[in-house]
Parts: C-alpha cells; sequence; structure tokens
C-alpha cells in the first residue's frame, strides 16, 4: 500500500457504541458532527435524518465532479411492541435480526436503560423451544415499565469493543466501519472535487435514507461502503473472505456495478497495491440500490469490509481489511473515474 | 423513405442477428454496436446514457409530445462467484434462469478474454438412489483449465453468457436463446419501419432497456429520463406449450398480445385493441391482476405517472436456451404498434384522464 496508515481506532469504539436503530440515528449523528465540524465545510441535515458533510474541492471548471460518498448509520435493533402485567416486553426485530439467536443477549434502549433477553419456557413435542422472546428490564410490573419504555421504543444489542492485534470486535460494525472509513477520508482529503459525506438513515429496513439524500444532491458519482459477509468460518464455501482484503462490488440483489466502475475501481487496487476481492452475491443489498436508479441513473460503486456474524452483537472484522477499504476510497476519490 | 418492403424479411434478420448476441444483464455493451448498426439505416436520432439505455428517436409531424416504447436488450446470465480447489468455477445467476435447463450447456466466461466452458453437475455428496434433481449450488461450470491456470483467468465478477445459435422451425417458428426480449427489439424495429410510410404526429422514442431481467433498473432511469406523454413496453409472455393444460390461453402465432389491468392505462388497451381490429391484425388478450412482470411496471409510476400499454409476443419454454416464438407475431405487433401511433390524438393529454 501507498502510504503507512494509522487509522484513531479510538473512533470507531465510540461510533459502534453509540445506539441507532433505524429511524433513531440522532445520537450517532452527533457523535460524527462533534468529530468532522472542524474539518467539512458544511454540515447538513435532511428530512430523513441523513448527515451530509460537504468538503468543497479546490478544482474550477467543468473537470470538478461532485461525489456521493455514503455508509449507513443505523444498526439493527428490536421495536417493543407489547408490555405485559409484570413488566415484560414483547419486541419485533427492526431489520435483519435472528429472534431465535437472541436469549441471553443483553440490549439498551435510547435512553440507556440496560436488559436482557430471555424466552418463554414453551417446548414443542422434541423439546424444541417454541416460546416468544422478551426482554426483562428488571421492573417490579407493568407501571413501572411504563414508566420507562413504551411501545414503539427501540433498543439495541450491546457488545463491547475489543481490539486484539489483528481484528476489531464490536457490536454495529455494520455500518459504522463505513461511517469510521468515511470520517477518515474525509478528514484527510485535499482534492479537486466537491465531497458529499453522506451519512444515511434506515439501510437496514430499506435503504430508505440513501434513496433520498442521493436525489437531493443528485451526485456525478457515487461511492457505498458497507460490510459484507465473510464465508471464512468453518465448513463454509469459499467467496469473500476476511483478511483477504477489501470487497469490490459486482454484484447483490439491488445493483450490478457498471463494467466501467467494476473496472475503475479493481485497476485503481491494483496500481495501488491495495489487497482486494470482487463481491458476488445473490442476497442483500446496501444503500448503492436506490442510489444507482436515482435521477435517471447515477453511476455508482461500492466497496465493503468482510465482518463475520454480521447482524449480531459481536461482529468481527481484520484490521488490515478496513486500512485495504480506507486505502482505496482515498485513491478513488484522488482520481474519480470520468463518466 | 421505406428501408425494408417486407417487415417479415427484416424481422427474421433482426432476430438472427441479436438473438446469438451476448448482453447479461449489467454488461449489455456488446449490443451496442450491433444496434447502432440496425438503426442507424432508420431516419432516427441514436442516443444512449451511462449504464447502456439505447434511444432511437423518430421524429413526427408535429413533433410535440413524446410516444416511449419500450422493449429490453438485457438477457439472463450467470455471473463468476469463486473458483473451488479443482478448477471448477462455482456461479451465481443474473436474473431468473430456469435452473433445470443450464445442466450440459455451453456457456462463454467474459473475462479478460473469453473462455468457453460446459456447465456440470459437483459430484453429490449425499446423492441417493431416488434422487433425480440437483440443488443450484451442485452446478459448476468446467473450462478444462487446471486451477493454477483458471484462477489467473477468470475472477469473482467475471460475467458469464450462454451460448445458442437461433434455428428456423416449421410454421415461421424461430427458437434460441434471448427472444426474451430481443425479439421486443425487432418489434421496435418494425414499428419504425412501417412509421417510414404512415404520417404520425408525435415523436416516437423506442428505447432497448437494460437490466430489465434484474429488476426493470433500466426503465427505471431511462423513463425518468425521457419524461414521455405515454409509453408501451413490448415484452414476452407465456405461449400454450403441450403440457400447459388450460392455465396459458395464448398461442403461438396468433397475434400480439395485449394486456389489461391494473398496470394498464384502458384507454391504450382500448386504442391499441382498436387499431387491431382497424387493420385486421390478429391479437389475443392478457389479463394482469397485479403489476405486470415487465418494464411498464415500474414505467406507469414513474415521475407525476405515465400511462402505460403492454404488448407482448407469445412465447414458449421461457428463461431457457430455446426459447420459442413466431415470427408472424413480431411483425404483427410492430404494425399494430405503428397503426395505433398513427392513430393517436394531437394532444396525449387526453389520455392523462381516467
Amino acid at each position: 500500500m501507498t502510504e503507512n496508515l494509522t487509522l484513531d481506532y479510538n473512533l470507531l469504539k465510540d461510533l459502534t457504541q453509540a445506539y441507532g436503530p433505524s429511524g433513531n440515528e440522532k445520537q450517532v449523528a452527533a457523535l460524527i458532527k462533534e468529530y468532522a465540524e472542524n474539518f467539512v465545510d458544511s454540515v447538513e441535515t435532511d428530512t430523513l435524518g441523513n448527515l451530509i458533510l460537504r468538503k468543497n474541492g479546490s478544482g474550477k471548471g467543468s473537470n470538478k465532479k461532485k461525489i456521493m460518498i455514503a455508509a449507513h448509520m443505523d444498526e439493527v435493533g428490536l421495536i417493543v411492541t407489547y408490555i405485559d402485567r409484570n413488566g415484560y416486553l414483547y419486541f419485533s426485530p427492526v431489520g435483519g435480526i435472528k429472534v431465535a439467536e437472541l436469549p441471553g443477549r443483553r440490549v439498551m434502549f435510547g435512553c440507556g436503560l440496560k436488559g436482557v433477553i430471555a424466552r418463554e419456557r414453551k417446548v414443542n413435542e422434541q423439546g424444541k423451544p417454541i416460546g416468544k422472546c422478551f426482554i426483562d428490564i428488571g421492573v417490579l410490573g407493568e407501571e413501572e415499565a411504563r414508566n420507562k419504555v413504551q411501545e414503539g421504543d427501540m433498543a439495541i444489542l450491546t457488545g463491547e469493543f475489543v481490539e486484539t492485534d489483528s481484528h476489531i470486535m464490536a457490536k454495529a460494525l455494520d455500518d459504522r466501519l463505513g461511517c469510521f472509513i468515511a470520517l477518515q477520508a474525509c478528514k484527510n482529503y485535499q482534492g479537486d472535487h466537491d465531497l458529499y459525506f453522506t451519512f444515511t438513515v434506515q439501510e437496514e429496513v430499506g435503504a430508505r435514507g440513501a434513496k433520498t439524500a442521493a436525489y437531493s444532491i443528485e451526485p456525478d458519482l457515487a461511492l457505498i461502503i458497507d460490510t459484507t459477509i465473510s464465508y471464512d468460518t468453518p465448513r463454509e464455501e469459499y467467496s469473500t473472505a476476511a483478511n483477504k482484503g477489501v470487497a469490490i462490488k459486482a454484484m447483490d440483489r439491488t445493483i450490478i456495478v457498471s463494467p466501467r466502475i467494476k473496472q475503475w475501481m479493481t485497476n485503481t487496487a491494483d496500481q495501488h497495491s491495495i489487497p482486494y476481492q470482487c463481491e458476488v452475491i445473490s442476497t442483500g443489498g446496501t444503500d448503492s440500490g436506490p442510489v444507482h436508479l436515482s435521477k435517471g441513473g447515477i453511476p455508482t460503486g461500492g466497496l465493503a469490509v468482510p465482518v463475520r456474524y454480521l447482524h449480531t452483537a459481536s461482529e468481527v472484522a481484520v484490521k488490515a481489511d478496513i486500512e485495504a477499504a480506507y486505502a482505496l476510497l482515498s485513491e478513488l476519490l484522488k482520481n474519480p473515474l470520468d463518466i | 423513405m421505406n428501408l425494408y418492403k417486407n417487415s417479415h424479411q427484416l424481422a427474421q434478420e433482426l432476430i438472427t442477428q441479436l438473438s446469438p448476441a451476448w448482453g447479461v444483464s449489467g454488461y449489455e455493451h456488446s449490443l451496442k454496436p450491433i444496434l447502432k448498426d440496425i438503426f442507424i439505416k432508420f431516419p432516427v436520432e441514436i442516443t444512449d446514457d451511462f449504464r447502456g439505455n439505447f434511444y432511437i428517436r423518430k421524429d413526427g409531424s408535429q413533433n410535440k409530445q413524446t410516444v416511449m416504447l419500450a422493449a429490453h436488450q438485457d438477457e439472463i446470465g450467470l455471473m463468476v462467484k469463486y473458483i473451488d480447489g479443482l478448477g471448477l468455477v462455482h456461479f451465481s445467476n443474473v436474473g431468473g434462469i430456469d435452473q433445470r435447463t443450464l445442466l450440459n450447456q455451453e456457456v462463454i466466461i467474459h473475462a479478460r478474454q473469453n473462455i468457453r466452458g460446459i456447465i456440470s453437475l459437483l459430484a453429490q455428496e449425499k446423492a441417493t438412489p431416488s434422487k433425480r434433481s440437483f440443488l443450484p449450488e451442485e452446478l459448476v461450470i468446467d473450462t478444462g483449465y487446471s486451477l493454477e491456470k483458471a484462477t489467473q483467468l477468470i475472477k469473482p465478477g467475471d460475467i458469464v453468457s450462454i451460448v445458442r445459435q437461433p434455428i428456423t422451425l416449421l410454421n415461421q417458428r424461430i427458437a434460441g436463446k434471448a427472444m426474451d426480449d430481443r425479439a421486443g427489439i425487432a418489434v421496435m424495429a418494425v414499428c419504425l419501419n412501417e412509421l417510414t410510410r404512415i404520417e404520425h404526429k408525435h415523436r416516437v422514442v423506442a428505447v432497448a432497456t437494460v437490466q430489465e431481467e434484474v429488476g426493470l433498473r433500466g426503465a427505471v432511469t431511462g423513463t425518468d429520463r425521457l419524461q414521455p406523454e405515454i409509453a408501451v413496453a413490448i415484452d414476452v409472455t407465456h405461449a400454450q406449450t403441450p403440457d400447459s393444460k388450460a392455465q396459458v390461453n395464448h398461442d403461438l402465432g396468433k397475434g400480439p398480445v395485449l394486456a389489461l389491468g391494473p398496470n394498464i392505462h384502458p384507454k391504450i388497451f382500448e386504442g391499441l385493441q382498436a387499431a387491431a381490429q382497424e387493420n385486421r391484425l390478429p391479437y389475443q388478450i392478457e389479463p394482469a391482476a397485479g403489476p405486470t412482470g415487465t418494464d411498464a411496471r415500474v414505467i406507469q409510476l414513474t415521475g407525476e405517472g405515465i400511462p402505460t400499454g403492454l404488448v407482448s409476443i407469445p412465447l414458449r419454454y421461457m428463461h431457457t436456451s430455446v426459447e420459442t416464438i413466431s415470427l408472424s407475431d413480431v411483425v404483427d405487433s410492430g404494425k399494430l404498434l405503428a397503426y395505433y401511433i398513427a392513430s393517436l390524438p394531437e394532444d396525449l393529454e387526453e389520455l392523462s384522464c381516467f
């Protein structure tokens, strides 16, 4: 790689630990704003809650491009749907969370209130649990529970930030990792183009924030930074995997990246000896889906960090991949594709 | 100026040319020179956009408003996912390919160079005597290359197309790959050819859209750019086969299929039907209870809403490499659209009201 990178992982720690289920991203936005205020040219929050940081380029004339860089602030979570007379909270998932895997996990509400997830003891004839999951927040009855939460409140899974020599483990790496990489690139960018660092909302429930943000920004080019499933765990078929470099998107369920954009990205990675792999998945999508269909079509590329155990409280990523993603994004912004 | 006196010949030439050409969703760029070659001979203006939507504009006598025609140029295909320890290439589907027909197909992997391969079946771990079928992930591409050579030449993300030359059957029928929807492009050509000798008031923009098979994506952006007053999508629909019993009502050779239902503006349906009746063209009717699985679905909902119609060509063996159509349906569809466009009122706003 071209430069010796020192990324400030303390920032990643703060980002991952912030509360921000889909539709409730304010705390994450506040954190990003506070961090970036001093090195951007403008800060704007739109109707849906997308946070847009602008960095003006020094270029002049027609070569100056408007580039949108997007990472989503929201994380998967739970929404309270019913409070029973003993003060137990029933819930539905917000985004792709597997409810059956939740018992034993701890949660946190926006106000900081903590709870644990448990399950009704019912089993079927084979002895498999069939009970519903609920949240126990440690109250003595419905009334006390209602003083602290109400139906519609959202909780997130808590998961401590752990940094090893080579790995990061934490909740919400999807997609605070993307926010982190975008922020580092934003801080260090000095170039010709106008950059719109867009921290989007509601990606986990259908890439909703990115749709309106792309419509209003109407960029010449968009780059989406997200996470992707790492298939390097035991007894798994091999495709995208942690420690194999940044993933450059070729296809998912919501986009087929233009071959020209894919080539620009892989060529840039080759030129700067940045390790990369191509991402081909038949499920899932990211903000790149709605963005590339906005305003008569916006040229859009996607990069991702492979993450193990996505959408759990313990997501795991490899630092080398994070650094590769950062390096690639920085190089792409220096020499964007001429459309 | 009428380039092709014989629409039949035109349709046959175009389909024979377009069907074997490759252009999997998202990778339609290699079709561009072919489309250019075809339509440059017409009195039209040609443009395209970043993702490859191809616009063919023919001016009308008044030219104040725009009629959009849309037929998609992309075809279903595969994309390389990874290469296993034996050098066999695993893949993902691009579009809703009929899995049953992939086995033993010949394919081309469009890597840095084109690499031929065939689709084979992995040894099945849990094969039992009763097992007659296979799982999609058990299909792989065998290129004949060693692991080392395969990993050097082929990369995840490389697109793969199916190889098949079209053949002519009896009764003006043609079988081949990608009739869905290259036959629709032939329909647009027949229509534009007919319009060189029929007066029409409005500007006609025929769009060869991209990425229909993966979610009607080219039509989303193309319609947004064009903002037409009305639109007609041209696609294919299931025709009767020997095993379809009474569930499918359309037959090959019995004329264009006109859709109606909530996705279709009633006045456009009526106009198409009237044009068929007045010009003694055969037609069939297809009620669509919900949104159709065609470009018409997204065109209708673009901007403030666009009155949209749908003309379909009956087709057998959908999403296989032996899709079968009748040339007469292609010709009749093209003529029908031309007559319909010529019959449109001076002001298309009339069609915006229900």
